[in-house]
Formats: structure tokens, sequence, C-alpha cells
């Protein structure tokens, strides 16, 4: 990603009209906007199947017959998956790649958007893409792909062709997980919840055994204990250690290599969030039906939500736990246990500063979109609201957001918006 | 398989005679040791207190009797009762306390799964309120775990398992098919979308998968009816996107709670405010009431109406409007799922009347309407046990054929399947049509408002 330093933090404003992109095009699907601010695009419609993408006003040369998924990368270019002559490939900044396929789809990125890749169907095979390079070998089928922090590209793959109706075939076990294209020898009946370590040098996942039997699987070598069901696993420990959610006995628990690592059990537990390779590590739970709480280190929160907790993370520094959770139907975020109370009809993750002071989010509440900060909705409502920034020197905001027709790229001063 | 279907169709349709090969293989793998150990693992550590309190309540009156259609459709044949049906399936492993033979299970398996369409009816003429059809979920449930579920329901939940819908759909086949269904649909809109993956859309529309597989046309009148609407909607790319659960009803509580997982998370990842599903019944159970609470949510985590709910506001708030009334003389199913289990027969009703000019009640009706027949995964059982669900639809053939409309609307998959088949088997001469087919047929072509930025 672009060195935040880098980005323009001293501009109070600046704008693109977007408004009249609608004259230009027969139709502009919604707009995307960088991590800095400072470019906004979309898939516009020029002529009857011929697409383009439209970047601060500037299209690209080539045009397509398709387009669909555009993302802005985090080193800010822009990517999006494209169709002519009824072959896909990946187009980032307007340069395509050299393959081809005849579908491809669930782009994704690391997180310093150095390496793309995406699941691809190639003659009825399939397979991943990774920086226009495509799996050595492909397979009957594929779900579940993922890339770690590093490129490392997995999935979940058919490894055993299926006959339609053949129920004794499907409980001999035709998945496996692939990794970078080589197919483990290990089938089973179901994998789900790949999870890479933090190298991308190994990998854990859920498997199913059989119609009823549960477990964990970590590289080649499959936790002893069955369970009756499980959710994604993570490594801790200097990777030397998995953890998992599992179920026994109608309950979950939270065990760790094949051993149970919490006390206590719960109606629910999963995805977990970890901070400082596992010293803490906290996950959603349900301690009665029907209501939700988080749990750090076997500890649950005294507060309740009666819907939902969607997600769950750590501040860089790992002093705030952050949620967000919905209760009696609206959305709100959570911090060390503490409800913001904002009552949001929509609701994103909210960013934090790296002093771990600031949380910024977007909200939608009555049809508007509004900035929030630590719990604090800033005075101006927008049509469309972008994920905002934080400044490296934790002082100011940068508040992305489309109004009447025009993007706006703002930088707010803390005092302008606490 | 297709010499097993070809031997069952050779049969007088009796459930007794049908060979079905998940059942034969599971069966025959069975030990004395393992059916006993399965049952009362059940039995002792999976029901509760409810199951409890319904065994020693049922007085055995035989008012749940009349109120079963498969038992009014067998000649008012007492082991068709629900009473019954308890009886000789759970109550003899009670009573056997799990030593039963594999004769026990294979009828069990019957009854459970190709008897009972576990939908309520019986409970609402029980004066004691017993859920019948949660005791006959209790014995799929066993039978989920023996391995011995009929071969084609199995099928379809190894699906679910393996992708997270019911037939199987490959990733790149659902979203081609909603792209190859949007590029048809601009012959009418030029710029009419099916968004994927827009985050922030007030609206995720969720379908199930017979639609991409078969159906796909039913996704096209949709998109019609979301963009004249000038809704702001979506559908996800990814896994979550099918809302069936057929695991719900073989008894594999496991894998129905993860795909009603995938739903909701699927949603919350969409950041939408609410769930639009399509005209399916089960499907409604299965996220409204079933899968979600295995998971531990007492309620939808994300708000969730059934179609019926959502045209009844477009049709009402004047954001679709009809442009000239359907001809035909129609009658309505009311599927039970969403009439008994969620009340929204007044809305169809409603609905039926803006749409259409000749309506006709079929009796009984509203929530006291007999199931479909299909319902409740007996027709996922599939071909080998086709000859006996046309025999236990009788009294619903008798039902529609009294009202002697031409058409037939009837919101829910399941429903449409079912109905279909009796139509054909007993040459009713009646159109099944969803909702959808009507509104698109009758609907002004127009939108009906466009976003500030013209965005699809």
């Amino acid at each position: 990603m672009k060195d935040k330093k880098m980005w323009d933090w001293e501009t109070p404003r600046k704008e693109i009209p977007i408004k009249e992109w609608q004259d230009r095009f027969v139709w502009i699907e919604e707009p995307h906007v960088s991590c800095d601010g400072e470019k906004i695009a979309s898939i516009v419609n020029t002529d009857e199947a011929e697409f383009n993408v439209c970047c601060n006003g500037e299209t690209w040369d080539e045009i397509f017959e398709k387009a669909w998924s555009l993302k802005f990368l985090p080193d800010g270019r822009l990517a999006v998956l494209v169709s002519n002559d009824e072959e896909w490939t990946i187009c980032v900044d307007g340069i395509s790649w050299e393959k081809r396929f005849d579908y491809i789809w669930d782009l994704k990125n690391t997180p310093d958007g150095s390496f793309i890749g995406a699941a691809v169907q190639k003659e009825g095979l399939y397979g991943m893409v990774v920086n226009d390079t495509i799996w050595d070998s492909l397979y009957e089928n594929i779900s579940g792909t993922i890339l770690s922090n590093q490129g490392a590209s997995a999935a979940v793959v058919q490894v055993t062709p299926l006959g339609q109706g053949d129920i004794e075939g499907f409980s001999q076990g035709i998945f496996s997980i692939a990794v970078n294209g080589i197919a483990h020898p290990e089938s089973f009946m179901n994998i789900w919840d790949l999870s890479f370590d933090s190298k991308g040098k190994q990998i854990a996942s859920s498997i199913r055994k059989n119609r009823v039997d549960y477990s964990i699987i970590k590289n080649d070598a499959l936790w002893e204990k069955n369970f009756q069901f499980s959710w994604k696993p993570e490594f801790i420990n200097n990777n030397n250690s998995v953890i998992a959610p599992v179920r026994q006995n109608g309950k979950w628990f939270l065990f760790k290599d094949d051993m149970p690592l919490w006390d206590k059990s719960y109606e629910q537990l999963w995805k977990l969030a970890l901070h400082e390779d596992g010293r803490k590590i906290a996950a959603i739970v349900s301690d009665a039906f029907g209501k939700w709480t988080v749990c750090e280190n076997d500890t649950a929160w005294g507060l309740h939500f009666d819907t939902m907790i969607s997600n769950l993370f750590y501040s860089d520094n790992g002093d705030s736990l952050i949620a967000t959770v919905k209760n009696q139907g609206y959305w709100d975020i959570a911090v060390n246990g503490k409800s913001w109370n904002i009552r949001a009809d929509k609701l994103w993750d909210p960013v934090v500063s790296s002093n771990n002071e600031i949380l910024a989010t977007r909200m939608e509440k009555d049809g508007r979109f509004y900035l929030v900060v630590n719990g604090k909705v800033y005075k101006d409502h927008f049509d469309r609201i972008f994920e905002p920034a934080i400044s490296p020197g934790n002082d100011k905001i940068l508040l992305k957001a489309v109004k009447n027709g025009i993007y706006s790229r703002q930088i707010l001063t803390l005092d302008k918006v606490l | 398989m297709q010499d097993t279907i070809i031997e069952n169709e050779k049969k007088k349709p009796d459930g007794k005679n049908v060979i079905d090969d998940g059942v034969e293989q599971g069966l025959a793998k069975l030990t004395p040791e393992r059916i006993s150990s399965v049952i009362n693992q059940v039995l002792t550590k999976e029901v509760g207190p409810r199951f409890k309190a319904y065994v020693e309540t049922c007085m055995r009156c035989g008012l749940c009797a009349d109120a079963c259609s498969i038992f009014l459709s067998n000649d008012r044949g007492p082991e068709f009762s629900p009473a019954a049906k308890v009886k000789q399936t759970i109550l003899e492993m009670i009573k056997k306390k799990g030593n039963v033979s594999k004769k026990v299970l294979k009828d069990a398996v019957r009854i459970s799964y190709t008897e009972c369409n576990v939908c309520k009816r019986c409970s609402m003429y029980c004066p004691f309120g017993i859920d019948i059809a949660y005791m006959m979920l209790q014995v799929r449930r066993i039978c989920h775990k023996l391995e011995i579920t009929p071969l084609y329901i199995q099928d379809t939940v190894n699906s679910h398992s393996a992708t997270m819908n019911q037939m199987w759909v490959k990733e790149d086949e659902w979203i081609d098919t909603l792209q190859w269904q949007e590029e048809d649909a601009r012959e009418e809109f030029e710029d009419l979308r099916i968004p994927l993956d827009k985050d922030g859309a007030d609206i995720m529309y969720s379908v199930i998968a017979p639609e991409p597989k078969f159906q796909a046309g039913l996704i096209y009148q949709t998109a019609v009816i979301m963009h004249a609407a000038g809704i702001d909607w979506t559908m996800p790319s990814f896994p979550g996107w099918d809302n069936s659960n057929m695991a719900m009803y073989t008894g594999d509580f496991e894998i129905s709670g993860r795909i009603a997982q995938a739903h909701y998370e699927a949603a919350a990842r969409l950041h939408v405010k609410k769930i639009v599903m399509g005209e399916c019944g089960h499907a409604f159970r299965s996220v409204y009431d079933v899968g979600n609470r295995w998971v531990g949510w007492s309620m939808p985590p994300v708000n969730l109406i059934h179609a019926i709910d959502f045209y009844h506001d477009l049709l009402t708030s004047g954001r679709i409007k009809v442009k000239e009334k359907y001809k035909k003389t129609v009658t309505l199913h009311d599927p039970c799922n969403v009439s008994r289990g969620r009340g929204l027969h007044n809305k169809a009703r409603e609905m039926v009347n803006i749409l259409c000019e000749s309506f006709i009640e079929m009796t009984p009706n509203r929530e006291h309407n007999y199931c479909c027949g299909a319902g409740g995964g007996v027709i996922n059982c599939g071909p080998p046990w086709k000859g006996t669900r046309m025999v236990n639809n009788r009294e619903k053939k008798e039902q529609l054929e009294r009202t002697g409309a031409e058409v037939l609307i009837a919101p829910c998959h399941n429903c449409h399947s079912g109905l279909e088949d009796i139509v054909e088997h007993y040459g009713i001469g009646m159109e099944v049509k969803f909702f959808g087919d009507i509104i698109y047929e009758v609907m002004e072509k127009t939108v009906y408002k466009k976003n500030n930025l013209k965005e699809g």
C-alpha cells in the first residue's frame, strides 16, 4: 500500500463531479473510491454490449463486452474482471492479463496489493490464477479460495469425478485441499474454512470425515478427536499451534491442538480474533440462546446483543477489541464491552488510528449516509459514503463521499468531527 | 438408479414396495449395536422436554387424522393418521429402547420422509397442539445418523454441503447464469442490471438453486420487476445465494445450520438492510425458523421477507402498476410454510385481487389449506417415490378440481413442482404459476423512479 504519509493530508477539499458521467455514458454503475481518496471509478456502459471503466472522468482504451467486480487495490491500482470474444481475464489499470479463461470470479488481493488472484474455469476444469499465472493442475470443481498475505493460493478442490446421485461415491471423500495448485493426497467428504498461517506456509481447515464426524486438519495431520461440528481454525504460537471452535455434546468449545483451550462452553462460538500471535484470543459467542456477546480469553463481556455480531477484530496495538453488532434491529459498534449506541440501519467495520484513540466508520440512517468517529455522528450527510481513513499523525480524518452528483475528498481535523 | 425407477414404476404404487437404493444400501451396513446406539443417543442426548411432553401428552384421540391429506387420500387408512405415524416410528423406537429391526427402520424412512409432509396441519387440530412434524423430524434425524436417507434427497444434501446450494451449481455457473439473464432482460430495459455484490444495497435477493439450474427465466422476471420498481438491490456472486435447505428435512441439522449461516453472512457482508427471498416456502421455514435457530439466532439476524410480502408492498405502494388485469380464472394455493408458518395468506389474496379479474377460493384455504403433497422434502425423495406421492395427493387433486379454475397460483417452488405433478398425473388441465409470472405479465414496463446518478 502506498505510504499513508505520502497522501495529501493538507488540501481541505477536492471535488470530482460525477453527475455529468450520466450524460457521457448510457449508464454508470456504482462508484468505487481509492484508499487515498484521489480516484473515483465506475464500470460504464458505452453502447449495446460495450463496457468500459471510467476513472476520474477518463476511460480506458480497451472496450469490453462484459465487465464486473471492479475494485481498487490497496496500492491505488484498479482491477476488474472483463470479457471479450467469450474469453475472460483480469484487467488492471486498463491493461489486460495475457491469460484467458472460460470464466473468472472471486477477485481477491493480498493486503499490500502486490498479488491479485481469482478462481478460474478453463475447458470445464477449475483452479486459481495469481498474477497472471494459472495453477499447473486444474480440477473438477473449486470452492473456498484464499490468498495468504504473501500471495500463496489455496482452495477446496474436487479431485474425483462424481456421477449423478452417487451418494456412495460422495461418502468416500472426493474433496481435497490444493495449495498453489497441488492437491493434498488426503481427501474428505467435506472441507471448509481454509486458513493459512501468517507466513503462508501451512494450512488448516474444518473437515467432515463421514456423515456425523467432523474435525480439524493442520496440513496433513488430522486432530484425533471427532466433533459434532467445527468452524474456521486459526494458527497461533508462531504458527506451531492451531485453535478452532468445535462442537461437543451440543455445546461449543475452543480447542487448541486437539485439546480444550477455554474452560467454558457456549451455545455458539465462531469468528476468532487474534492479537500478538494468540496471546489475546477473542471470539463471537452466544452464551444463551439468542444472546450474543464477545468472549476474550474465556471471559465474556457483560454486554449482550440480541440480533447479531457480524465482525470482531483487535486494533493493531491490541488495546481495543472491536465488534460490529446488531441489537434490537439496529447496527452499532462496541469497543471493549461498551457500545456507541448509534442505531444505524447499515454500518461498516471501523478503521482504527495507530494510537488506538480514534475509530472512524460510515453508516446509513434514515436513508442518509454519515461519517461516524468515536461514536459521534458528523453533521453532514451524503448520498453515498466510502471507507474513511485516519492520518498518520492521528489528527485528521479523510472523508470520501458523494453528494448531489459531486464526489468530494475532504480532510477534517478532529476538532471538526468530535 | 434408472433400473430402480423402472422397477418401482412397474409395481402398484405402494410405499412399502418402493426400492430406494440409498435406503437399501444404508440398511445393509447397519448392525443391531449401531442401530440402538444411534437411536438412544438421539433420544437421550438430543431431544428435550418438548419431545417428552409430546410423547406423554398424546391421548390417541385421533383428531389429527382428518387433518392429514395423506390419511384422507388413502381412504382414511388408520396407519396413515399422524398419531399412527408416530406410533409406528418413534414410539416403537422408545418402546424397544432402540433395539428395532431393519424392517422397522425401513418403515420409519417411508413414513417419516414420504408419508408426512411435516406441514403441521395436524397440530392445528390436535387439542394439545402436539407438533407431530417435530416428532417426524426426529425420526428423520435418526435415519440421517444411521445413513438410511432416501437417495435423491441425500444427494441434494450432499450438494448443499459441498457447494452451499442444492443443485450442484458451480460457482461460475451461478454468476454466468445471472449475467445471461441480465443480458436477455436488456431487451426490455437497456440499462437493466442484476447487480452482483453491490455493497450497501438496500436489498439482497436470494433464490433456490433450481432457479439458476432449470428456471432461469424466473430470475429474469424478478430482475424486470426490481428494475421497474426502482429497487436498490443486489445478489451475491458467492455462496450464500441459495436460501433452500433440504438438510433441514433429512435431519442433517449441522449442514442445515451451515447453510443458514452462509445465507445471513452473505447479507451481512453486503451490508444490506433486508433480504427478499423468492417464492419458496421450505426455504422460508429454513431461514426464518429452523436453520437460523440451530445456529443460535433466535430471529433472522438480517430482516427477511418472503416474495409475497415484497410483491404486496410493490403493488400496494404503486411501485409496480398493473397495466391490465390477468383475464383467466385463478385459484390460490396457500403454501404451508408461509401461510400456517407466517400468516401471509391475506396478503396473497390482496395481491390476487389486484392482479387478476377472477379469483376462485379453494376449500379449505388459508392456514387450513392442505399441503401440496410435495413439501417437507417429500418431492425431493425423487422418482422412486413419485407413484406413492401421487396416491397420497388424491385429496389435494380433488380440492384443486373443485375450484374449476384455469390457473393455480402457487407461491412456492416445492408446491409448484408438486402441483404440476398432480395436474399432469390426474389430467386436471390447470396451469400452475408463480406470482412473479402473473406480475411480469400484467405489469406496466416502466421504471418507477430513477436514482439521481442513473445507477442500475
